[in-house]
């Protein structure tokens, strides 16, 4: 993990939409944004992303494909259509993300702060 | 006609005297493959011959013409394509454009585009007919190649107006229906020959024109003509026995002339000669002085007159039950006979009338009355409405027409002259059409003459329109003139005429009446004879008509009054009188017509020869009826004579001495007194018997008239009963080849057939029925069921009986009795006669042995290919060529849950979803490109709409297409499956792998060292593990919430004593749900070890929950109650544990979580919604 202090975190101040049904690994994640600086929004379930992203100013969203058995899709098209960057994370193989998705940021699972953090910095700070 | 063509051509000729330069005008025809013969013509014909070439050509119309291009190369002429209003010039050939019409008047060119279909065109006749009219001798018609009739009646024209005929010869033998082949068959060809040939020809004719012009008047009449007429009349009446004497000397001339040309004769002797000497000639002669053109309904207004005027004053007037009796003279091919029957039918319909009608057509030429009583005409005949024509006209085979039977049976043809043979007699009307025309006054005032003679009291005349009978307004009454519609005047009497004509009498003229003016009156002879003796006392008298023409003499003095006046011979009144008497006999004869009433004027003085006289003139009209239509007002004058002035009938007195003589004198005079009268007595009764021979004659003749007609129809009759007897004959020749035909059939055929009478004898059988029936030939005859059978079958009697008791039939299948076992299908069914009578039956055998034998093998390869297709898992379908089910097998239906009926029908397109559509086009596109297909995989849809899929392979059988599919849903359900498991594996690992990256991360922080890490880690990935050896056991598939407690529990078991109780019912929760309150238990049960109750031996934990509804759904209410360990304190930094409980479980679960720290132990609340599935937070 990455010393967040010694030098400025490119997320820093980013308000991130963090979308992951795994307990554990929303935990931890949402721990690593915080020592990166940024904030994060939890959301285990599709309904309640959706209300995240009406209600909450958004800079980018971490969207886990498979919610409890529901695609995230619905999720990213949400983002999609309102201009916010997201980058997908999964634990399937790249070619189980639908068609009309496959050319977005992925996280494959399991990945390590690094990944994340150049994923997340090229994604959401363009 | 030939004098105006000569005073309008437009030729470039100065006047009469350059006539000799006068060019030929040549029409050629041809048909549009008359190239070669156009070549071939020109080739032999020089440059400067001085003759006009016009080239006719049948073209399509939108043909852009190259004749002129492709004949450039064989002549040096210049070559245009014919343009209106071109004057033709010597030496220059002219071609017809396509789509017109070329004719030539004046000498100019005329061209027309017609709107008339082009089939209906005869291009050739139409400009050789102009060409005749105006060129007439200078016209020459060539006939070329070609098909059909086109030419031949231009043709005739050419050769009617004097012109010259050649035609290509040695084409087309044998075919009848080629251009030049019609136009030879008119016999008007002046030469049949090559067309090498046809150059001389042509410049003969040219010098022998230009040799014989001089000698030609200004009508082109040949001036030394006149004299030798006589002579080749003569020769023909002597030599053919017909006398042309009378015939229009012009007609006459031009004819003559053009047999002239034809032959090269340069002089009129020449001619007479070669007249003389060739028989052949004679014959040209005569066919060329007959040319006729004739048509249907010629001149149709005059017909419409004739159907209008006459025939219903015919019809009405004439008693029933009498025959209409009709002569048409001069007939020639019989087309106005034709009509006229045509005509007469018609009227005859439109009365209801059933009256016979009988038309005689009589012509002086053989041939023609050949023609018209054949009756075939190659084209449709022209002048004729469609309407008459499809109603009178058949059309036979071979595309000629034929006139009716209807009308055929009306109409007798015969040859017969109407100057040289008797008149028909008692008819109705006679049609005598464009005869007059041909004949000099003479002979037309002997004809028609005939013809009054020939009618009966009040008949019709009906003239062609350029003839009339003008000088005979005391024969014929004129009703129409226009149409030159004619009835008979009654004269007194019908004059018979004189039937001979010799050539060389001089032209007698027939104004004289006949000496007998009124028949005889009916009485005995004493009567006539006391008539006659009285006639000397009576007075004398005349009677005339209405216009004082004397139509009876009376006997007696009558010359007293009478003295023909000199100069021609005449019948009027006033002529005859003497003059005194003139003035009076005017005034007598007006009052008694005028008033009605006898009339009277006293002593008239006049002189008898010399001396005065005095007469009573006494006049009396009275009404003639009976013949024909109305009366006739006549008028008689008689004459009284009364006492003149002086006394001249005074005697002087008788001298004494002559006594005796004087006596002997008066007896003398007696006796010649009596004598006379005898004589006078005899006189009258010889003219009497001869008045009567004459009537007698008269009635002879008509006899002989009838006796002619019936000879006539005799001949039809025979020629009939000719054609009846070839079509029977023809028919019996038909009848033995049908014979003999049977009879080959019959030995030929395999079948068995045996033919029995109603008594069940043999009548006939084909020699296979040997086969079955102990036969021989002598069996004929022999009742069938005493013949010995190889057949099964004792029923022949009664099948027999019962059909021909039914008239059914009967059939059944036998065997032969003995070794081989053949089998036979029997039929037996009624004789019928051609005439439909049943005689007997007709037993056939039809060996089916082999077809048995087929039929089982084919049987049990169908049960073959039945239990093949009943073979489960395999569906089988068959489709028409259109791909539609025709077949399923239950294999199929079953699959597809159709029924067979909803299958049957529908086509792949139906079966297939759309997203397979292109598999299957593809598949469908290589079964017919090689009739079978690679198999290959597709879903199908199923009747609920639901799909499956299949395995296909699929072959053309014929046009038909046999497929196969074998069901492979399931495996590929399997397959999907597999599939779904592998990512959901992936997905597990990897996710688990994030899980346990996390624990690893959280497990760090707040470590004491790497062996606290390595405990807490470890306990929590154990934790981890226990729950996924939960899961594992229920295939994932969740487990229960009492083991995820007890699972994370037992590793704290004290003394295998568990210090915990759990109660609660028995909870199913799902595996994502399950891991994440595994952890949690974990951290409890970890924290409760280190801290709480599990710490000492006195500590105890509760856990308890139930479900409880909320909001329609349900939630887990689990309470962990902890209880007899050390107070527990509010710890100073929340560790992991307590915020995976607190807040990840409840960010996860959407779970309501409260955590106290009580006094007697920590007390955690959790309030979990589940689903069906047993899972959290998704509600």
């Amino acid at each position: 993990m990455t010393n967040s202090t010694e030098h400025a975190s490119p997320l820093a101040g980013l308000r991130i939409l963090l979308v992951e049904d795994e307990m554990a690994l929303a935990m931890a994640l949402e721990t690593l944004l915080k020592t990166m600086e940024a904030r994060a929004l939890k959301a285990a379930r599709v309904e309640k992303a959706l209300t995240l992203i009406e209600r909450e100013p958004l800079d980018g969203a971490l969207v886990d494909i498979n919610l409890g058995g529901t695609p995230g899709y619905p999720v990213a098209a949400e983002l999609d259509r309102r201009g916010i960057p997201f980058v997908f994370m999964t634990g399937y193989h790249q070619s189980a993300i639908a068609e009309p998705w496959r050319d977005r940021p992925v996280l494959s699972k399991p990945f390590d702060d690094a990944q994340l953090e150049r994923v997340a910095a090229t994604t959401f700070r363009c | 006609m030939a004098k105006d063509a000569d005073k309008n051509a437009g030729l470039s000729r100065a006047g009469k005297n350059s006539e000799a330069e006068r060019p030929l005008v040549v029409g050629i025809g041809a048909s549009a493959g008359g190239l070669n013969a156009f070549k071939t013509f020109f080739d032999h014909m020089p440059a400067d011959s001085g003759m006009v070439f016009v080239l006719v050509q049948h073209l399509a119309p939108d043909h852009q013409s190259m004749l002129a291009e492709l004949l450039g190369a064989h002549t040096r002429m210049p070559i245009r394509q014919a343009e209106d209003g071109t004057a033709v010039a010597a030496d220059h050939v002219y071609t017809i454009a396509p789509g017109t019409t070329l004719t030539i008047q004046n000498g100019r060119l005329c061209v027309d585009e017609p709107g008339q279909a082009r089939a209906e065109r005869r291009l050739i006749d139409a400009f050789f007919s102009s060409l005749a009219a105006d060129q007439g001798e200078y016209a020459v018609c060539i006939v070329l190649s070609g098909s059909g009739s086109d030419g031949t009646t231009g043709l005739k024209s050419v050769k009617e107006y004097g012109g010259f005929a050649l035609a290509q010869a040695g084409l087309d033998e044998g075919v009848g229906s080629s251009m030049p082949a019609s136009a030879t068959a008119t016999g008007l060809v002046d030469f049949c020959i090559s067309i090498a040939d046809m150059p001389a020809k042509l410049a003969e004719y040219a010098r022998h024109l230009s040799a014989v012009a001089p000698d030609k008047d200004a009508d082109g009449n040949r001036r030394d003509a006149a004299e030798h007429l006589r002579t080749i009349s003569a020769i023909l009446y002597e030599q053919l026995g017909h006398d042309f004497g009378q015939y229009k000397q012009s007609t006459l001339t031009r004819r003559v002339q053009r047999r002239m040309q034809v032959l090269q004769v340069d002089t009129m002797a020449a001619y007479v000669g070669r007249l003389r000497a060739e028989p052949e000639e004679q014959r040209l002669l005569f066919n060329d002085l007959l040319i006729g053109v004739t048509q249907f309904f010629r001149d149709p207004m005059a017909w419409q007159s004739l159907e209008n005027t006459v025939l219903p004053s015919l019809l009405e007037h004439k008693p029933a039950g009498e025959q209409l009796r009709v002569w048409v003279p001069g007939c020639g091919a019989g087309d106005e006979v034709y009509s006229m029957a045509i005509l007469i039918t018609e009227a005859l319909e439109a009365h209801r009338s059933k009256r016979e009608a009988q038309i005689f057509g009589t012509d002086i030429d053989e041939r023609a009355v050949e023609t018209a009583r054949t009756g075939r005409y190659a084209k449709p005949p022209a002048g004729l409405s469609e309407a008459r024509r499809a109603r009178f006209f058949t059309q036979e085979d071979d595309g000629a027409w034929r006139p009716s039977k209807k009308i055929r049976g009306m109409c007798v043809f015969a040859p017969h002259s109407v100057i040289k043979d008797p008149p028909f007699s008692r008819l109705d009307l006679i049609s005598c059409r464009n005869l007059l025309i041909y004949m000099d006054s003479v002979l037309q005032d002997q004809v028609l003459r005939r013809l009054h003679y020939g009618l009966k009291p009040g008949g019709w005349l009906f003239l062609g329109s350029a003839e009339g009978v003008s000088r005979h307004d005391d024969l014929f009454e004129t009703v129409e003139k226009k149409h030159r519609l004619f009835r008979r005047r009654e004269t007194g009497a019908a004059e018979i005429p004189d039937f001979t004509s010799p050539v060389s009498r001089e032209p007698r003229r027939h104004d004289h009446p006949p000496e007998r003016a009124t028949k005889p009156a009916a009485g005995g002879r004493i009567a006539r004879a006391a008539l006659g003796v009285m006639e000397k006392h009576a007075m004398p008298y005349v009677v005339v008509d209405a216009d004082f023409r004397i139509v009876h003499f009376s006997g007696g003095p009558l010359t007293r009054f009478l003295a023909p006046a000199a100069g021609e011979a005449r019948f009027d009144l006033f002529a005859m009188l003497k003059r005194p008497l003139r003035q009076v006999a005017r005034a007598v004869l007006t009052e008694a017509f005028s008033g009605g009433e006898p009339a009277k004027h006293p002593n008239v003085p006049f002189r008898i020869e010399g001396r005065p006289a005095a007469a009573n003139l006494i006049a009396e009209p009275f009404n003639t009826s009976g013949y024909g239509g109305g009366d006739t007002r006549l008028c008689v004058l008689a004459f009284q004579e009364t006492p003149a002035g002086g006394d001249e009938s005074a005697e002087p007195p008788a001298d004494g001495r002559d006594t005796a003589l004087e006596h002997e004198l008066k007896v003398t005079k007696a006796q010649l007194n009596t004598a006379i009268r005898e004589l006078e007595t005899s006189n009258e009764e010889m003219r009497s018997a001869n008045e009567e021979y004459q009537s007698v004659n008269e009635e002879l003749q008509s006899t002989n008239e009838e006796l002619e007609t019936s000879k006539e129809e005799m001949q039809s009759v025979n020629e009939e009963l000719q054609t009846v007897n070839s079509e029977l004959s023809h028919k019996n020749d038909e009848l033995i080849r049908t014979n003999s035909d049977l009879r080959n059939l019959l030995e030929s055929t395999q079948i068995a057939t045996l033919f029995l009478d109603r008594a069940l004898n043999v009548r006939n059988f084909t020699p296979a029925v040997r086969d079955l029936f102990h036969l021989r030939d002598g069996d004929t005859g022999r009742p069938v069921t005493e013949i010995v059978s190889r057949l099964d079958y004792d029923d022949i009697k009664r099948d027999a009986d019962k059909v021909l008791r039914e008239l059914t039939m009967v059939e059944r299948e036998l065997e032969i009795s003995d070794t081989d076992r053949r089998a036979y299908i029997m039929r037996i069914r009624p004789y019928r006669t051609v005439s439909d009578v049943i005689d007997g039956v007709v037993l056939t055998f039809t060996d089916i042995t082999e077809r048995k034998r087929g039929e089982a093998a084919l049987r049990a390869s169908e049960e073959r290919l039945q239990r093949a297709l009943e073979i489960e898992t395999v569906g089988v379908l068959f489709s028409d060529p259109q791909f539609r089910l025709t077949e399923v097998n239950d294999a199929f239906l079953k699959m597809s849950g159709f029924s067979r009926d909803e299958a049957l029908g529908k086509t792949w397109q139906q079966l297939t979803p759309p997203d397979f559509h292109e598999n299957s086009n593809r598949a469908e596109a290589e079964l017919r490109d090689h009739g079978y297909i690679t198999p290959y995989e597709k879903q199908y849809y199923r009747k609920d709409g639901s799909r499956g899929w299949g395995h296909f392979a699929a072959r053309m059988i014929g046009e038909e297409a046999v497929e196969f599919v074998i069901d492979i849903t399931a495996r590929k359900q399997a397959e999907a499956h597999r599939e779904l498991l592998m990512h959901e594996l992936s997905h597990r690992v990897k996710n688990t792998l994030a899980t346990v990256q996390s624990l690893m991360t959280q497990s760090r922080d707040g470590a004491a060292g790497v062996g606290d890490f390595i405990a807490r880690f470890g306990a929590r990935l154990r934790a981890l593990s226990s729950t996924h050896d939960l899961l594992t056991e229920n295939h994932w598939r969740g487990t229960d919430l009492r083991d995820i407690v007890d699972i994370e529990l037992m590793p704290y078991m004290r003394d295998d004593h568990p210090q915990w109780t759990l109660r609660g019912e028995s909870v199913p929760i799902g595996s994502k749900t399950a891991v994440a309150l595994g952890l949690a238990f974990h951290e409890l049960a970890t924290n409760a070890a280190k801290y709480g109750a599990l710490s000492v031996a006195e500590g105890r934990i509760e856990v308890s929950w139930a479900m409880e509804p909320v909001d329609g759904a349900q939630r887990l209410c689990l309470d962990w109650t902890e209880h007899g360990g050390p107070s527990p304190e509010q710890p100073e930094r929340e560790g992991f544990g307590l915020r995976l409980i607190r807040d990840g479980l409840a960010h996860e679960l959407d779970a309501e979580i409260t955590v106290t720290f009580a006094e007697q132990g920590l007390r955690c609340d959790m309030r979990v919604p589940l689903d069906a599935d047993g899972e959290g937070g998704r509600l």
